[in-house]
């Protein structure tokens, strides 16, 4: 407890100079926070765009589905998939898929399009599909009055097909036997538009789907929300223990790309903050060093009685902390307040951001202890790491240099 | 008699070979236990060399110190640190005491560093400010003392660590001399009450009137050694 007195008194004793010290540290660090959590909430932005638009935060598939996918890669069993997710408290929603390539065809055009088969009623639990119907109604299972069932298609098809909601679509694709397979379907609604990732797509019920392509019960994907999508690694290995047959893959998997895009992204930016904690701290290093070389007596004298060179460190060590503790804590009051403005509010972005057919006009922050917390670590053990070559100097100041007046 | 302090044949040089001074030239003494010895001697004479050798706060050139027949020589850099916190107190001409702390944190932060326990350090602290004379002033810091009552507390300080000596280079030299003279009162009456054993250095007559030893220092070697 003395030497904790002794560290705190000394931090007084050249007020002007703490202060200005401690400011520095509190500036850098609520500086620190800010960025983190713009780039936190960034980040987060982005992932809940794709994941809550269309990927979910798992997704289930037969083997190496995601990477190869093939029509007979299908999960059959799919009573102990749905059970196990119905039990698994952290999945809120789920929801079975199956896909193909598919030749659309319009009144006179083809082109190449995508196959979705969703079911109607879960599919919006997990995907923003019925808030991206543009024009027409979100489709349902039954056949129309000519017997057609109905398909929602990507605005871009309908632009190369130049067809719109209630003309008739013709898909030519392969079955899961072997088979040709090609239905006439009617277009019920245009889904999102020409930026989206399904701008090419055909949704078609879940049922239909499957019988066009000649897949009986099976599916490809089960895509699922969370509780958060921090979890989804965790609750992805979980899941993977009960479903020994089939792959279970986080959204940082399903999205490899970005992921690892992000993560380099990250670590850039963590170093652009390394030298932000770094030049404050250039300041901080010398005025520790300063305060010890004005101590050489005093030092010399706890030398002389018989403290060990290691307590002069830790002395020095102890002060610079304390120093940086109450800076970091005083910034994070500060910043606090900020941070929270930031994840409620935001900054609103002049142009509105595309992402996949869902724009964002916000940039928001992340609110959370992260936020806060790994900035003070990072500033805190800092502190203690730049305070120790002044210590070391403390530490070497010979004894006798504090006797007599030479 | 036990010998507290024992060198032999003390050899400490200074500077390199055309300006080499030697401050002390093969210097034997052997000091007991309970003395109260002056080392005097002009400026130059090597005083404060000899002390700093004997306290383990310079190594000689060769010769070896035994302190209550340790030798020093063969201590590791914390053992020795250790030695001095348990063994020896150090009284400076000046600046002995730590400024942020009060006076009785002074002397109480030396039984921190040898481990004494909390309860145990708050009542030696105070036997400590009353033998030197400084109770009611144990809340006061350095700079609200004078230069007087300061080198009490680095006598108290000294003597809370209970150590086989005390070594003091010029105690006195920034005293005035009815203070110098009053504070060698406290040393002598500390050295006789409980037989602690003082080793300090003076150029004062005054002061070394009350010494019961004189070790006459000359050149770096003892030229007179007289008990009275
Ligand atoms: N660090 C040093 N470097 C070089 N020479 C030194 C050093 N310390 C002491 N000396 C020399 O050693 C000799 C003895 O010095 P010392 O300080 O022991 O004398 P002293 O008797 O204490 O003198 P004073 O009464 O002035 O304090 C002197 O000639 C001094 O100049
Ligand atoms: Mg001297």
């Amino acid at each position: 407890m003395l030497t904790l007195r002794i560290a705190f008194r000394n931090i007084l004793r050249q007020k002007r100079r703490s202060l200005l010290t401690g400011l520095s540290m509190t500036g850098g660090y609520m500086l620190f926070v800010f960025a983190y959590s713009l780039l936190e909430g960034s980040y987060g932005n982005i992932i809940d765009i794709f994941t809550l638009d269309n990927t979910g935060h798992i997704q289930v598939h037969k083997e190496d589905y995601l990477d190869k996918p093939k029509i007979y890669k299908s999960v059959q069993d799919r009573a102990t998939v749905e059970s196990t997710l119905s039990d698994h408290p952290k999945v809120k929603s789920f929801t079975p898929r199956v896909f193909s390539p598919a030749l659309a065809y319009g009144t006179d055009k083809t082109a190449p399009s995508r196959v979705i088969g969703v079911d109607t009623e879960t599919e919006p639990t997990v995907s923003r599909l019925r808030e991206k119907v543009s024009e027409g109604n979100y489709f349902s299972t039954a056949p129309d009055a000519d017997g057609y069932y109905e398909a929602m298609i990507g605005h871009g098809l309908a632009t190369s097909l130049k067809i719109g909601v209630a003309d008739e679509i013709v898909l030519i694709s392969q079955g899961a036997d072997g088979s040709i397979a090609n239905d006439i379907f009617v277009v019920a609604a245009i889904i999102g538009n020409r930026t989206s990732f399904d701008r090419m797509a055909v949704y078609l019920p879940l049922a239909t789907a499957q019988e066009f392509l000649a897949m009986g019960g099976d599916v490809h994907e089960y895509a699922m929300l969370i509780d958060h999508r921090d979890n989804s690694r965790r609750v992805a290995d979980e899941l993977a223990g009960f479903l020994p047959d089939l792959t279970v893959s986080p959204w940082e998997e399903v999205q490899a790309t970005f992921y690892r895009t992000m993560q380099s992204d990250r670590q850039g930016n963590n170093f652009m903050m390394g030298l932000i904690v770094f030049i404050v701290f250039i300041g901080v290093l010398n005025t520790v060093l300063m305060s010890v070389l004005e101590r050489t007596r005093e030092f010399g004298v706890l030398r002389a009685i018989g403290a060990r060179p290691a307590s002069l460190i830790r002395l020095i060590t102890l002060e610079t902390s304390i120093l940086a503790t109450i800076s970091v804590l005083l910034g994070m009051v500060l910043i606090a307040p900020m941070v929270y403005w930031l994840s409620q509010v935001g900054f609103l972005v002049p142009e509105p951001i595309d992402m996949g057919g869902i724009e964002f006009q916000h940039m928001k922050g992340e609110f959370s202890l992260q936020v806060f917390l790994t900035p003070m670590m990072f500033m805190l053990v800092t502190a203690i790491l730049i305070s120790i070559p002044p210590g070391i100097r403390a530490a070497r100041i010979l004894p006798k240099e504090a006797m007599g007046a030479h | 008699m036990t010998n507290v302090i024992e060198t032999k044949n003390l050899l400490r040089k200074f500077g390199s070979d055309e300006t080499e001074i030697i401050a002390l030239n093969k210097v034997s003494v052997e000091i007991e236990k309970g003395e109260f010895t002056a080392i005097i001697g002009p400026s130059g004479s090597g005083k404060t060399t000899l002390l700093h050798l004997i306290g383990g706060l310079d190594e000689p050139d060769d010769g070896s110190v035994f302190l209550s027949g340790a030798n020093i020589a063969e201590m590791s850099g914390n053992e020795l640190s250790d030695f001095r916190r348990d063994h020896i107190g150090f009284i400076f001409q000046a600046y002995n005491l730590i400024p942020v702390l009060s006076a009785q944190e002074n002397i109480e932060y030396i039984m921190l560093l040898q481990g004494v326990p909390a309860a145990e350090r708050k009542s030696r602290v105070g036997d400590m400010l009353n033998l030197v004379g400084l109770e009611g002033l144990g809340d006061r810091r350095p700079a609200h003392l004078s230069g007087g009552q300061q080198q009490r507390v680095a006598v108290a300080r000294a003597m809370a660590s209970q150590p086989d000596i005390i070594l003091a280079d010029e105690p006195t030299a920034n005293l005035d001399s009815k203070t110098g003279i009053a504070l060698l009162d406290v040393m002598r009456e500390l050295n006789e009450k409980q037989n602690m054993t003082f080793v300090f250095s003076t150029h004062d007559q005054k002061i070394m009137d009350r010494a019961t030893r004189l070790i006459h220092l000359e050149d770096g070697a003892i030229e007179k050694d007289e008990r009275k």
